[in-house]
Order: C-alpha cells, then sequence, then structure tokens
C-alpha cells in the first residue's frame, strides 16, 4: 500500500514539475525574447519595440529549452524507461543495480553509465567504408528528426504583457505573441512530412557506407519500409488537415478546443478515429521499433548500424528514441487536443491568469506526450516482428486503402455538413464499431485440456 | 500437457487485426498498472512470497545474490569429505569412487595410520572440480558414505584454475557421522580416545544397507511401502 500512495504521489508531483517547468520555459521565452529586444534596439540606437527581435529571442529560448530540454531529455530517459517499463510490463524488477547512496533511483543512473560506456568504447571501423558517408550518416539520422521538433506547438500563445515582470513591456498586439513552439510556419504538416522523408538517407546511407552487405541489407531494408510508409503517414493526415481546415500545427489544435457535439471538443481522435490508426502505425514503422524493426533484425545480425561503434552508434541509437518523442509529439498535437487540458478546461480558464493557464496547458501536453511515449514503448511488448512482405502487405493492401477511404469520407461528410458535426457522428460511430469488436470475442472456448485430449492427439 | 490446437484461418474480426491489437495493450496494462502501483513481497522465505492478487505486484524476480531460493534436499552440491567425530575423514581409501567416476576428477593415495594396522585413509583425497560432472556416481559408489554432495552450495568462483582443484583438506568439512557397525567403533581404535569413543557409539546410526531403506528416503515416501501396496492390490484383483 506505501508503494500504491507513493506512485500517486510521484505522478501528482511529476504533473506538477511539469506544469512548473512549463512556466519556466514560458519565462525563459518571453524575457529571451524582450531581451533580443533590448539588444536590437541598442544596436540600432532606436528603442522601441521590434517584432522580429522578440520572435528571434523567444525562438532561441525555444530552441534551448523545448529541444535541449523537452526532446533530449525525455528521449535519453526514454532508454531507461524501455528497460524499466518493459521490466513492469513482464513481471520483472529491470536494471537496478546501480546504485546512489543504497537506491536505483529508478534506474536512472544507467543513463550516465550508458553514457560513459559509449564515450569511452573502442573505435572499430571498416576497412573500405565511404569515409564522408559514413561520418554523416549517424549526423543524417539525428539531424531530422531534431529538426522535427521546432514545430511542435507545446504551448499556447501568450502576449508578451503577460508574463511575469514584463507586464509593462509592449502593448497586446505589438509583438508576437510568446508561444513554446520554435517556428511557426505556414507549411506546418508539409513540413514535418518533407523533413520526415529525409530521415531515410541518414539510415539508408549508414547501411551503404559500411562496406558490410548485412549493413547494406539493413539500409536497403529501412529505405523500402520507410518510403513505403510515408505514403500513408501523409495520407492518414489529409483528413485532418480538412476536417481543421489549416496546415498549421498551432491552429489544429485551438480549433480542436471548439466545441462540436454539445460539451464535447473536437479532438482529432474523435473526428479522425481511423486517420489515428494509421498514422499511428506508420509513424511507428518510421520509427523503425518492433514490430517493425526489420532495419535491425538482432538474430539476423543485419541492421544499418552494425558497423558503428561508440557514441556513433550512440547517435544512431538516440535518433530512434528522439524519433519517438516527436512521434508522441505529433500525434499529441493533431489528434489529443495539443495544450488542450480537455478536464475542466472552462474552470482553468476563468480562475487562473493566462501565464498559468498557458503553464498548465503546456504541461498537459507534456503529460500526454508521456502516455503516448509509453504506448510505442509498450506496443513493442505486444507484437512479434512482421515479416518482410507483411510489412509491405500491411502499408499497401491495408493502410493505404483505408487512408484514402478515410480522405474522402472526410471530405464527403464535411461537404454535406460544414459545421463539422456529421464529421463527429461518424467518428463516434466508428469508434463505438472499434469498441464493439475489441470487446467482442469470438474465439470458441478451447477445448478440456485433460488427459484424455492428449490420448485423442496422439491417435489412440 | 498436449491437447489439440485448432488450427484455422483468422476470422474476419481477427484479420482486421486492430480489434486483437487493442485487446493486447489492455492485458499488458493491467500486468504494467499492476506493477507499478503494487510493490514485491520481500519475505524472506522465497517460497512462501505472495504474488498476483490485490495489493502484490506479478514481481517473479529473485535479487539473485541477495535472494537465493532453496534447493531441493536431493541438489547436488559441492562435495564434502565426511568427517568422524574425531574429525579424521570416514574414507578408507578404497578407490570405489575414483574407479566409477566417468569424469575421472578424484585423485587417491591410501595411507595407514601407523598405530593402526587395519585401517586405511587417504593422504591424499584430490577433485578437480572444474572436470567434474556433478553426477554423483561417486556417492553412490562409496560403500562408507565418506563422500557426500550435500552441501548444498556450488563451486565458489575463483580467478585461477588451480584453485579449482579441492583437496583432502578443503573437502572434509560438514557435520560429522557414525554408523553402528563401522569397523573403527566395533572394534575400537588406537587413535581414538575410549571415552570419545563412548560419546561416538552412542550417536551412531544404523547404515542404510540399501537404497529403499526407510532410512536413505524422503520422509513420507517408501518404495517398500508403495510395494506392498501394490502386491496387496494385486493380489485383491486375483481373488
Amino acid at each position: 500500500m506505501n508503494r500504491f500512495f507513493g506512485m500517486l504521489l510521484v505522478i501528482a508531483a511529476t504533473l506538477a514539475g511539469l506544469v512548473l517547468l512549463s512556466a519556466g520555459f514560458y519565462l525563459a521565452a518571453g524575457w529571451l525574447g524582450w531581451g533580443f529586444n533590448a539588444l536590437a534596439g541598442w544596436i540600432s540606437g532606436s528603442p522601441g519595440v521590434s517584432r522580429p527581435a522578440v520572435y528571434y529571442g523567444a525562438s532561441v529560448a525555444n530552441v534551448l529549452t523545448l529541444l535541449l530540454v523537452v526532446l533530449m531529455i525525455s528521449a535519453s530517459l526514454l532508454t531507461v524507461a524501455e528497460r524499466k517499463w518493459s521490466a513492469l510490463i513482464q513481471n520483472r524488477i529491470g536494471a537496478n543495480r546501480i546504485k546512489v547512496f543504497g537506491s536505483a533511483l529508478g534506474g536512472i543512473p544507467f543513463l550516465a553509465a550508458d553514457a560513459l560506456k559509449m564515450l569511452t568504447k573502442e573505435r572499430i571501423e571498416t576497412t573500405g567504408r565511404t569515409r564522408v558517408l559514413y561520418e554523416l550518416a549517424p549526423m543524417l539520422a539525428f539531424a531530422p528528426v531534431f529538426a522535427l521538433f521546432a514545430i511542435i506547438p507545446v504551448g499556447q500563445g501568450i502576449e508578451l504583457n503577460q508574463i511575469p515582470g514584463l507586464a509593462g513591456a509592449a502593448a497586446a498586439g505589438a509583438v508576437e505573441q510568446i508561444a513554446l513552439q520554435v517556428s511557426r510556419t505556414d507549411t506546418g504538416l508539409l513540413y514535418l512530412f518533407a523533413i520526415a522523408s529525409l530521415q531515410v538517407y541518414g539510415t539508408a546511407l549508414a547501411g551503404w557506407a559500411s562496406n558490410n552487405k548485412l549493413a547494406l541489407l539493413g539500409g536497403v531494408r529501412a529505405s523500402s519500409q520507410m518510403i513505403s510508409y510515408e505514403v500513408s503517414l501523409g495520407l492518414s493526415l489529409v483528413g485532418t488537415m480538412i476536417a481543421y481546415r489549416t496546415l498549421r500545427l498551432e491552429e489544429m489544435v485551438v480549433a480542436q478546443g471548439n466545441p462540436v457535439l454539445g460539451p464535447v471538443p473536437a479532438l482529432g481522435l474523435l473526428l479522425q478515429p481511423i486517420g489515428f490508426l494509421i498514422f499511428f502505425a506508420s509513424a511507428f514503422a518510421e520509427t523503425k521499433r518492433a514490430p517493425f524493426d526489420l532495419p535491425e533484425g538482432e538474430s539476423e545480425i543485419v541492421g544499418y548500424f552494425v558497423e558503428y561503434s561508440g557514441m556513433k552508434f550512440g547517435l544512431l541509437f538516440l535518433a530512434e528514441f528522439a524519433e519517438i518523442v516527436v512521434l508522441a509529439g505529433v500525434i499529441t498535437a493533431v489528434f489529443l487536443g495539443g495544450w488542450h487540458p480537455i478536464l475542466f478546461e472552462g474552470w482553468l480558464r476563468q480562475n487562473l491568469t493566462p501565464f498559468w493557464f498557458a503553464a498548465v496547458g503546456a504541461g498537459a501536453f507534456i503529460a500526454k506526450m508521456i502516455v503516448m511515449m509509453w504506448l510505442q514503448l509498450t506496443i513493442r511488448w505486444l507484437l512479434p516482428r512482421f515479416r518482410f512482405d507483411q510489412i509491405q502487405k500491411l502499408c499497401w493492401k491495408l493502410l493505404l486503402p483505408a487512408a484514402l477511404v478515410n480522405v474522402f469520407v472526410t471530405g464527403a461528410a464535411l461537404l454535406l455538413d460544414p459545421s463539422g458535426q456529421l464529421l463527429a457522428w461518424i467518428g463516434v460511430l466508428t469508434i463505438v464499431v472499434i469498441a464493439v469488436l475489441t470487446a467482442a470475442v469470438g474465439r470458441a472456448p478451447a477445448p478440456a485440456a485433460g488427459h484424455g485430449a492428449a490420448h485423442a492427439a496422439a491417435g489412440h | 500437457m498436449p491437447y489439440q490446437l485448432e488450427n484455422r484461418p483468422p476470422d474476419l474480426r481477427e484479420s482486421m487485426y486492430f480489434p486483437e491489437i487493442i485487446r493486447g495493450i489492455g492485458t499488458i496494462t493491467k500486468h504494467f498498472l499492476k506493477n507499478l502501483f503494487f510493490s514485491r513481497d520481500a519475505n524472506p522465505d522465497i517460497l512462501a512470497r505472495k504474488r498476483g492478487g490485490f495489493g502484490h505486484s506479478d514481481n517473479v524476480t529473485l535479487q539473485y545474490p541477495e535472494e537465493r531460493a532453496p534447493y531441493a534436499p536431493a541438489y547436488r552440491g559441492l562435495h564434502r569429505l565426511v568427517p568422524r567425530e574425531d574429525g579424521k575423514p570416514r574414507c578408507v581409501a578404497c578407490y570405489m569412487c575414483a574407479t566409477i567416476c566417468p569424469a575421472q576428477c578424484i585423485y587417491i593415495e591410501a595411507a595407514e595410520y601407523p598405530d593402526d594396522p587395519v585401517e586405511k585413509y587417504p593422504a591424499k583425497f584430490v577433485i578437480d572440480e572444474l572436470r567434474c560432472i556433478v553426477c554423483g556416481f561417486c556417492v553412490e559408489a562409496c560403500p562408507k558414505d565418506a563422500i557426500r554432495m550435500d552441501s548444498g552450495e556450488h563451486t565458489p568462483p575463483s580467478y585461477e584454475r588451480s584453485a579449482q582443484i579441492w583437496d583432502e583438506k578443503r573437502l572434509l568439512r560438514g557435520p560429522p557421522v557414525s554408523y553402528q557397525y563401522d569397523p573403527w567403533l566395533r572394534r575400537g581404535s588406537p587413535s581414538i580416545p575410549p571415552d570419545k569413543l563412548e560419546e561416538m557409539r552412542a550417536r551412531a546410526k544404523p547404515f542404510p544397507t540399501v537404497a529403499t531403506d526407510e532410512a536413505s528416503q524422503t520422509p513420507g515416501f517408501s518404495v517398500r511401502a508403495l510395494a506392498a501396496e501394490a502386491r496387496d492390490r494385486a493380489q485383491a484383483a486375483r481373488k
């Protein structure tokens, strides 16, 4: 029982910590934006409010906080979480032998041990490798993932003068809103598709440049798998683009707060349940994790990074976990309502200052991201690996037609009813059908496993 | 236990794939939450630990060096040379164990007690634990119950192979044993002081002459009793 209450306490403390962390991020963005403004004023000699300076300052702060803190720390914590969470799933304890003052600290010290191991490992490289591409591949695998997180709208925009300490800084509307989002581009999801398709270069080049047949096999598998799944990945999000009539992720999040069926908000999960499933499956294949982990078959020694050692391997390894974080962020923004806290949203909005409401929203976003990361690590222990033809079949014969049908149904529903209510009802119907199918058990009860059955099986 | 599995193609619901995946996520989540919110039973008596049910996690892990599962009583552990009450080995250097050993890992050099012209003892008794295949033949072959594998321990690890060669000084340990018909008890031995001899005679047990003897069996299990039951059944069936 102690552990039960302790865990509840830990979860509550985590949520509170996320809210405080988000508040800190907002403060950093606001103050750095204002600092850039002051710097620009000092350089140009004309004190005043400069929109680009505030925007750049806030973006630099967001690069530091969101990319380096949220993305990198969650990606490296996920390496530990993978061990501990899979242990919990499999009734084990998991990594706990490194102890700090007698406490295993949930396995987190293993992070330091892993980093130390990766950094001090002997560097072994194949002869005949293509030197430039070999060195370039880990960076090419890691950089797009990093860049992808730039468009994730972690927190909503608030006015600069709503941030504590900056009340007299600038009138509302005089400068860009301060949001926890590195870049607010018009292209939005198109940028996502473009950068996501760059990931394949890192893996394909790593396999090709290693001068190793098994690595090449892994690279070829990775490229064919990722290129296939990009099709259904793109098509699955077309439905949400139609439903919210925008490509910008932050506008999608705002649109998800509008009530559509009575008080129920127009979440992406409600309007596009099929799109969600297809996107999740396709993006999962893009991350190259089990059950789609053919590019790195341990049992076949195939893997695009078999010839990498030390921190170069570490970078390829970390890129995979960073992809998980980015995927969790995209799903949260597009399908789970982004920074909308969903529960008690009206009450929170009325009783908190805009700054603290935004902080709670960003905390809710990160909490939803954690749930989605957990779901991705869970799937790994749920399904056995696909065979390669099964992977291609799933993509081209199941996900792609379903995505196409989803696009047409969404378009037709919005043509008939532009308010989106019809689409929401279709979504509710889909969710109910899936729930009924899931709850219904079609399998006949197993025959009594008695002694007689053994004789029958043996034929006497 | 084998039972017949129905090898049929998946039905429509199963071939839709996602419902079954969602069910699987449900199962996994159940395990995850249970193990997250409830702790392992840390009862030092490992076999009595509670698992599953409300309030206990499903965890099966033993933290090995700190927590060890008890071995079965019949576990064949590290050899020991059984001592007598006066500290000398029961072994009479008959070479039975060295002869039967399939791995040929036992080396014996016999010697005689200077004050007792009848009795022999092993001047050297060496077992190479690296060659030993832990078959237990030496224990079965021994006519004097002088070598046993009842220590319940593994061979301890070492950095050198030479440390795995156990001689009589390391092997001679554990509780002493005496049997009523031990020759040195019946006729006395110059090497044993008379008062010690009386004590040893008083403690001596009857020797298990055959493997079916009650003394050498697990309590509650008796080959003779089972055989008698079978004989009675057969007789009842004949009538």
